[in-house]
């Protein structure tokens, strides 16, 4: 028998050995090409193998497990927004161990083979554990990637009185705010100068550094964990590159994440970091394809091979594959290296395209008032927009991007760029 | 089979005059009054915006609700789906306030009720059979119509526009 459990229907012409479509990886890329296969293709049979025991979720809900606020089951994927198709057969616990793409067939790990006509490697990143911080096999010791972490998590925090984030990401930030509710006292240790330095400048991040402050969180920046201290209890320490020690009873690693590729070792799969994708989510040779973090995609404004590890990107990604999978030939927009929204401390902010512009020409424009601030950046020749952050007023944003994207000429709305007054009404109207 | 209806546009009729915005802002108060509205906490919000366009263009802005709605596949948390009529709802039970939709919706159109921490947009007014904006706009700026029917009728104006000019 499988292990694990599955559910879903199987498709007509689907046997024991064979499924017309493999998707290895049941997270936001897999998920949302086996939907959008299943769109265009009613019949032939869609098998995700995920290695996860839980049923596909939405993972970026899982700090609410931490905190308590939701329960994994509010959290399934399935029958949730656009994520309705039916005769999508599920295999969890079930991990492909390596891909015979001359014969077309998978190895599950302890369940034998199956062949495929179309493959999708869609394995997504796991946490990123720097190897010089000694002791992180310790009890109490997490890097939030699963629903499996977060409820290791939530156990954890009820013999804990003090938790240490290695990382000033926003996971590791979402981290400490669901140990916060908690009731925890969260030190956030950051080697960057400041927090959320993949999102923003220090000078941009001021405002959400001033509502984190306030929320109570305790941030160290510019030092490094060098090891974690532990005895039979778990974590009781975390040692620190300036010589200190702070006593806790968790630590939350947020270093960042690395593709999920071994399983192509030996494959002629093309590797470079991730798998390489085309300009059509396929990869170096025919009837395979990737999407989701562990795809090397490029970036639109400056073509720039990439890899991103957000959800929303890996939803796209994975939406343009099952299109070229199902036969309808699509070629994926690419994706911004950064392009975040969320809220943290009660500050909405939204990061997206070229936001780091030390050290070149860029073309920068910033305004700062006590409770917004937003920076947009022009290429040197301030003809067009190329990225834009903004802080506690996030209004028409996605008009930004869209402006962004698609390289638009911005003579005739630099004015309402610049002063955050773009709206589509300006687009609508053609007096612009 | 029966096309859905829509909201269209008409922004050369828009004279800026808001009754589409408060007729929203009360359809969705729990009073659904006029009076009773400006009183609740927090203060209903409207889901149609109206743009102002130098020198003198108004633009009325609702959710188009998209056929490949980036704002519900975008979604991290499953809360955006479309029901059976077309309508793409936000679920705000489901919703984190994360705001990534308002992130990726081109047209704006998508507001963030602060007081909830939630999303919101135009959900067509459920319980009603003309949309509130709809029913409210005095100039016809605003129309409730089927694709077909409306770009008929569109075509048509067309025709006798130019009939007119070419003095039939």
């Amino acid at each position: 028998m499988h292990p694990g459990s599955c559910f879903g229907q199987k498709g007509d012409n689907v046997t024991e050995e064979k499924s017309k479509y493999i998707i290895v990886g049941g997270s936001a890329a897999g998920m949302a090409a086996a939907h959008t296969i299943r769109r265009h293709d009613r019949q032939g049979s869609v098998t995700v193998f995920s290695e996860e025991l839980d049923t596909p979720y939405f993972r970026p809900l899982i700090p609410f497990v931490v905190s308590g606020k939701k329960r994994a089951e509010d959290m399934v994927l399935s029958g949730c927004g656009p994520y309705t198709g039916r005769d999508i057969f599920v295999r969890t616990g079930a991990r492909v161990e390596s891909v015979n793409t001359a014969e077309k067939t998978v190895s599950v790990q302890g369940s034998g083979g199956l062949a495929y006509e179309k493959i999708l490697f869609a394995t997504g990143s796991r946490p990123y554990i720097p190897p010089e911080i000694k002791g992180t096999d310790a009890k109490g010791v997490f890097a939030l990637r699963t629903l499996a972490d977060a409820r290791n998590m939530a156990k954890r925090v009820e013999t804990s009185d003090h938790a240490v984030m290695l990382g000033g990401g926003l996971l590791n930030l979402k981290g400490a705010f669901a140990l916060l509710e908690r009731g925890l006292k969260v030190t956030l240790v950051v080697y960057s100068p400041e927090v959320l330095s993949q999102l923003m400048e220090p000078e941009d991040v001021f405002l959400i550094r001033k509502a984190l402050d306030r929320a109570g969180l305790k941030i160290k920046t510019g030092c490094a964990a060098t090891h974690i201290i532990s005895d039979r209890t778990g974590v009781t320490g975390v040692a620190l590159d300036h010589g200190g020690e702070m006593s806790c009873q968790m630590v939350c690693i947020g270093k960042g994440v690395r593709p999920n590729v071994e399983f192509l070792d030996g494959s002629n799969v093309r590797i470079d970091g991730g798998i390489v994708a085309d300009r059509y989510t396929a990869c170096n040779a025919p009837d395979m394809f990737a999407a989701g973090d562990v795809a090397v995609t490029f970036e639109p404004v400056s073509g720039d091979r990439i890899m991103t590890a957000l959800w929303t990107n890996a939803v796209e990604m994975g939406r343009c594959a099952g299109q070229n999978m199902a036969g309808i030939k699509t070629a994926y927009s690419g994706t911004f290296g950064i392009l975040n929204a969320t809220q943290v401390a009660a500050e909405p902010f939204v990061s997206m395209g070229v936001v780091h512009t030390t050290d070149h020409d860029f073309e920068i424009y910033r305004h700062a008032t006590d409770t917004t601030y937003r920076k947009v950046v022009f290429n040197p020749e301030g003809t067009r927009l190329i990225g834009a952050v903004f802080i506690g007023d996030i209004t028409n944003a996605g008009l930004y991007r869209y402006v962004i994207r698609e390289k638009m000429p911005v003579m005739h709305i630099k004015r309402y760029i610049i002063d955050h007054t773009l709206h589509y009404g300006r687009f609508m109207t053609g007096k612009i | 089979m029966s096309q859905p209806k829509e909201i269209f546009v008409k922004t050369d009729r828009c004279v800026g005059c808001l009754s589409c915005t408060i007729a929203c802002a009360v359809e969705h108060s729990k009073s659904k009054t006029l009076f009773g509205a400006i009183s609740e906490t927090p203060v209903p919000k409207s889901r149609v915006y109206v743009e102002w366009v130098e020198p003198d263009g108004k633009v009325p802005l609702v959710c188009r609700h998209c056929e490949e709605a980036p704002c519900m596949y975008a979604c991290i948390s499953g809360a955006i789906s479309r029901d059976e009529n077309g309508v793409v709802i936000t679920d705000t039970d489901k919703c984190i306030g994360c705001w990534t939709c308002v992130m990726v919706c081109p047209y704006g159109v998508i507001g963030r009720h602060l007081e909830e921490h939630k999303a919101y947009r135009c959900d067509r007014c459920p319980d009603r059979e003309i949309p509130a904006c709809v029913s409210a706009c005095p100039t016809g700026a605003l129309v409730y119509d089927t694709v077909d029917s409306f770009s008929g009728k569109v075509r048509k104006h067309a025709s006798r526009e130019l009939l007119r000019a070419e003095g039939g």
